[in-house]
């Protein structure tokens, strides 16, 4: 009966990465800019489901307004900052980068340099004879597929789907089809944010809060969408699944500090020889 | 943008370097000696920032890594020094020389050699990986300390003499960072460099021409590795302590932060930008302790937004830089096309 | 943002900046984590300068913040009593961040640049591991650490006022094994304070009968235990003797009661747990984990009541006095060190050292505290408690002073 919590413990595993990830993944693939800041909008998510409890209003209030949070604050930060830069992707990244220093060390100085915790708003497992499940972790593996499931639906059935799919594939087409790419830009742009946010928030109560929970997961992103395959939104949700399923699986065999370790040595070895990632053969 | 024939002739990066090269020998005589040992910090330290700029601003190698090929020089310089019980100045800093060469060697053939050439992105990504990666390591070994690093560290010596921190470290880093300097600056405006330069700008166009910019890139990324090992190996023996934060990813990006903040691929801008970041930060976070870093992050914003150039592209016209990115292509294509016809 | 969430974040900031207003009220900020607080009126002699270096941000500020209330706290008090031998203190604050190599810098400040006469600080082993050869070697100066920990420091000026594994394990294994079953699994952080401790308390589990079930040491700053929580769950364990530290210790203590560790009549022992450590953790997490350390707000003498109430009143509720923090251990090393001055008459490295070195306080938070003489450590009370319903019942205590047995002489 081993199989089943450990089965439970990568699909949770998986998913929240899954969640982490696919902002990034829309954002790379989609635009063909690596955000540095996407911890960091993350982390905004989550400091605004702290905030919310810290008011003493119900946390999964504050979960909603995450998504909006971080939507909002990357629209601005488009408008302002990145657009400048979709020509030369590098002088994107570092600007992405600047403005991650400034989301982290700025939610550093509002928490006062400490950690906190977050409660789930669902406290507790359900049983199932002797295996115990996190009912949070369920809730997140659910959201998770809702969340997947309407991007796929967004993209693949609305007209706003079509346009971004459009001004993504050949721009000055779709800009003399009357269609706007700036702002198709800025919605994706804010998309993606808005979906870190609601990762982040989703995600405080397992770990606790504190201004540097952007870092290590930016690195796994990274990988994550890059062992994936940049170019399709389902690319980087497989390859999320992969590097969450070995973050997951590989301590119940090795000690964990090896096993961390080895999640990154793996995926920057398979990035070298796949560098078109796990989803080349496949087209969005 | 045409080029002014006029300023050709009046460089100002000289008497940059040479105004602070006067001012960083005299400094030490005349401050208390806390403050030179802050100064000391920001000489070793500022070794650190050339590393980055090197591969930066001279071959258009994002490396979020120099932490790693820092830290790992001097973990090694500590190791040699603390198990077989050396002190020598002569073996402890070509072993962490020898460490930062080692590591580099190793991420560049997993991140920057192949069939293919990666993208800038894989590179960035590479390295930030590989310092984290070592952070992580180093924090569950127990050989080397674990999370409580090694503490201790003897002082280093030459012959008999120890060399204290305080004045003696102190010119022995200047020293170390002058001659690195110079070697640099050589390197950088021989043909070597223009090469350099050109993997930058079109690494394509010059692989066509018959150029192996891989082994460019290669060299220059071990020579920075070395480099950034030296400045390891000062820096741990200076404060008497290495752990597994110096190989840090947080550490990685200070440093290019120091780097870019003074102006990429000008060499003195590194280490220009270490020292503003470090002295108006000690000086800032008198006012507004938790405030100074996001100040540093708006900051760092601007400069990247609205003159990429850094700190010394106020002083210095970018005509005299060589490294530059995100726009201002123009004058640099003119800088190398001036240098192929031999104008001066 | 609607003006609502602005006021929503403001609020909230200047709550926090509330939190360490008190300890910073009075004191002047000297840039790059540096403060320092002056005596309050003109005195006729040079200051004595007592250097502290505590975390006051990152995941171990929470133990940090109460240390420095306490020291400030000391300090203000002692000189509104005439100062030590005419002199008035002069307190100089460094923010050692839980970063090793950040402290070593600030440190080597406290040392060279203030020229303090003492330093008290370094909570994380890892931590006093870093910057004592800096206060002793490089400094020259005396170094009193006030954190439980793993034992086995005997450098000379290095003295130690925390809790040691005699202390912490000897009476509280077999109360453990008593009150709960034999077999024992020991999780713990990957660095030198766990294992050594764990290498301990497992003599002490052994020698009095119980089993060693599973042992496992995670990165510092793991945060996911499905798998080791499974261990535990699979080999019966009775007693989870964890050794984690913050930021992996609540996401494990919480992995664990959503596995239903506690309601098949496990229980969790971990000596970082007190009263103010609880907020980490839902009072339901952790019903029934138990503790053993020098005080507790529950320990009802009056001496330590009273404390407890004037250091509540100073700085208030939100990092309150605790042992598990080091705060206690604070206030033990200021006023061993304050007797220890008064008697030598001087602040000498060496002539305070000796006097140190048999110095006493009859009074302190859960009892008085004595040094043993040649071993740098102290002799106190020890307290087991067990948590119910978000607070701490004391369940034992010990039957006066307990013995440190560190550095005894061969």
């Amino acid at each position: 009966m081993d199989i089943i919590p450990f089965g439970f413990d990568i699909i949770s595993s998986m998913a929240i990465f899954v969640l982490a990830v696919l902002g990034l993944g829309v954002i790379a693939s989609m635009m063909g800019i690596f955000n540095f800041a996407h911890g960091e909008f993350l982390l905004v998510g989550a400091y605004t489901v702290y905030l919310a409890q810290a008011n003493n209003i119900p946390t999964w209030v504050g979960m909603l307004a995450a998504p909006v949070v971080v939507g909002a604050i990357a629209l601005v930060l488009e408008r302002i900052i990145i657009r400048r830069f979709y020509a030369t992707p590098v002088a994107a990244m570092i600007s992405t980068f600047a403005i991650g220093l400034v989301l982290r060390e700025g939610v550093r100085l509002l928490l006062g340099g400490q950690f906190y915790s977050v409660d789930a708003p669902l406290i507790g497992s359900f049983f199932v004879g002797n295996v115990a499940f996190s009912k949070w972790r369920v809730a997140i593996i659910v959201a998770t597929v809702l969340v997947l499931g309407v991007s796929y639906l967004l993209l693949s059935r609305t007209r706003i789907g079509l346009y971004v799919r459009a001004s993504l594939e050949n721009p000055s087409l779709a800009r003399a089809s009357a269609i706007s790419t700036d702002r198709v830009y800025a919605a994706t742009f804010a998309f993606g944010a808005a979906l870190a946010g609601l990762a982040g928030g989703l995600m405080v109560p397992i770990y606790s809060l504190n201004a540097d929970i952007g870092v290590p997961f930016l690195i796994k992103s990274f990988l994550a969408v890059m062992v994936g395959g940049m170019g399709s939104l389902g690319g980087s949700a497989i390859g999320a699944a992969f590097v969450g399923a070995f973050a997951a699986g590989l301590p119940w065999a090795i000690k964990p500090v090896v096993a961390d370790v080895l999640v990154f040595v793996l995926a920057i070895l398979f990035v070298k020889y796949r560098p078109s990632g796990l989803s080349s053969p496949w087209r969005r | 943008m045409a080029i002014d024939h006029q300023k050709l002739s009046r460089p100002v990066l000289p008497w940059i370097e040479g105004g602070l090269f006067t001012l960083f020998l005299f400094l030490p005589l005349v401050l208390e000696h806390y403050w030179v040992l802050f100064i000391t910090r920001v000489v070793i330290l500022g070794l650190l920032a050339l590393s980055f700029d090197l591969v930066w601003g001279y071959v258009g190698i994002l490396s979020f890594g120099q932490a790693l090929f820092f830290g790992g020089g001097g973990y090694c310089a500590a190791l040699i020094a603390t198990k077989l019980q050396v002190t020598s100045v002569l073996i402890l800093l070509p072993s962490a020389v020898a460490g930062g060469m080692i590591l580099s060697f190793v991420i560049a053939s997993i991140v920057l050699f192949g069939r293919r050439s990666p993208t800038a992105v894989f590179v960035a990504l590479g390295t930030l990986t590989g310092s984290y990666v070592a952070e992580r390591l180093l924090q569950g070994w127990t050989y080397v300390g674990g999370q409580n690093g090694i503490p201790s560290l003897p002082r280093l010596t030459i012959g008999s003499v120890e060399i204290e921190e305080g004045i003696r470290f102190y010119y022995l880093a200047f020293g170390l960072l002058i001659l690195v300097y110079l070697g640099l600056r050589w390197l950088v405006r021989s043909q070597f460099g223009l090469v350099l330069g050109g993997i930058r700008e079109q690494e394509e166009r010059l692989s066509f021409l018959g150029y192996k910019t891989q082994n460019y890139k290669g060299i220059v990324f071990c020579l920075a590795g070395m480099v950034a090992g030296l400045s390891g190996g000062l820096y741990v023996f200076h404060e008497g302590f290495v752990g597994p934060a110096q190989v840090s990813p947080m550490f990685s990006t200070q440093v290019a932060l120091y780097a870019m903040f003074g102006g990429a691929g000008t060499l003195v801008g590194a280490v220009i930008g270490t020292g503003f970041v470090e002295a108006v930060g000690y000086y800032v976070s008198q006012y507004w302790e938790m405030g100074w870093p996001i100040l540093l992050g708006f900051l760092l914003l601007i400069i990247v937004t609205y003159r990429p150039g850094g700190l010394i592209s106020f002083v210095v016209p970018d005509r005299e830089r060589v490294g530059a990115f995100g726009g201002k292509d123009a004058d640099v294509g003119l800088e190398l096309e001036d240098k192929c016809h031999g104008h001066a | 943002m609607s003006k609502d969430s602005i006021e929503l974040l403001k609020s909230h900031s200047r709550r926090l900046f509330m939190q360490r207003a008190a300890l910073f009220s009075g004191m002047i900020a000297l840039g790059g984590g540096s403060y320092i607080l002056n005596p309050k009126k003109a005195w006729g002699a040079d200051p004595i300068k007592v250097g502290f270096a505590l975390d006051l941000t990152g995941p171990i500020s929470v133990q940090g913040i109460p240390c420095a209330n306490v020291a400030k706290m000391l300090v203000e008090d002692i000189n509104a009593k005439g100062g030590i031998i005419g002199r008035p203190l002069q307190m100089y604050l460094e923010d050692t961040a839980t970063n090793e190599s950040l402290a070593v810098t600030r440190v080597s400040k406290l040392v060279q640049k203030d020229d303090v006469d003492v330093v008290i600080g370094g909570i994380t082993s890892s931590m006093r591991n870093a910057i004592k050869d800096t206060i002793i070697n490089r400094g020259k100066k005396l170094y009193l650490y006030p954190q439980l920990y793993e034992g086995k420091e005997c450098t000379q000026y290095l003295f130690c006022t925390g809790p040691t594994p005699a202390q912490q394990c000897d009476t509280f294994v077999p109360w453990l094994m008593k009150n709960t079953g034999k077999k024992f699994y020991f999780a713990g952080a990957d660095y030198i304070w766990p294992h050594t401790l764990d290498a301990y308390a497992k003599k002490v589990v052994e020698e009095n009968g119980g089993e060693i079930v599973g042992e496992e040491y995670s990165p510092v700053d793991q945060v996911e235990y499905g798998a080791t929580v499974h261990e535990i769950m699979t080999k019966g364990t009775d007693v989870v003797f964890t050794t984690l530290i913050p930021p992996g210790l609540p996401v494990f203590v919480k992995q664990l009661y959503e596995a239903g560790f506690r309601k098949r009549g496990g229980r969790i022992a971990s000596v970082l747990y007190d009263e103010s450590t609880m907020t980490i953790s839902s009072p339901a997490e952790t019903e029934g984990l138990a503790s053993c350390l020098d005080y507790f707000r529950a320990v009802d003498d009056p001496f330590s009541k009273e404390l407890f109430e004037k250091y509540t009143k100073l700085f208030g509720t939100k990092n309150p006095l605790s042992a598990a923090g080091g705060s206690t251990g604070t206030y033990r090393a200021v006023k061993l060190w304050e007797a220890a001055v008064k008697e030598s008459g001087s602040i000498k490295r060496d002539a305070v050292a000796a006097a140190l070195d048999h110095a006493k306080i009859s009074e302190g938070p859960g009892g008085g505290a004595e040094f043993v003489p040649g071993t740098r450590h102290v002799r106190m009370n020890m307290y087991t408690a067990v948590a119910k319903d978000g607070k701490f019942d004391i369940v034992d205590k010990s039957n006066g002073p307990v013995a440190p047995k560190e550095c005894l002489p061969k």
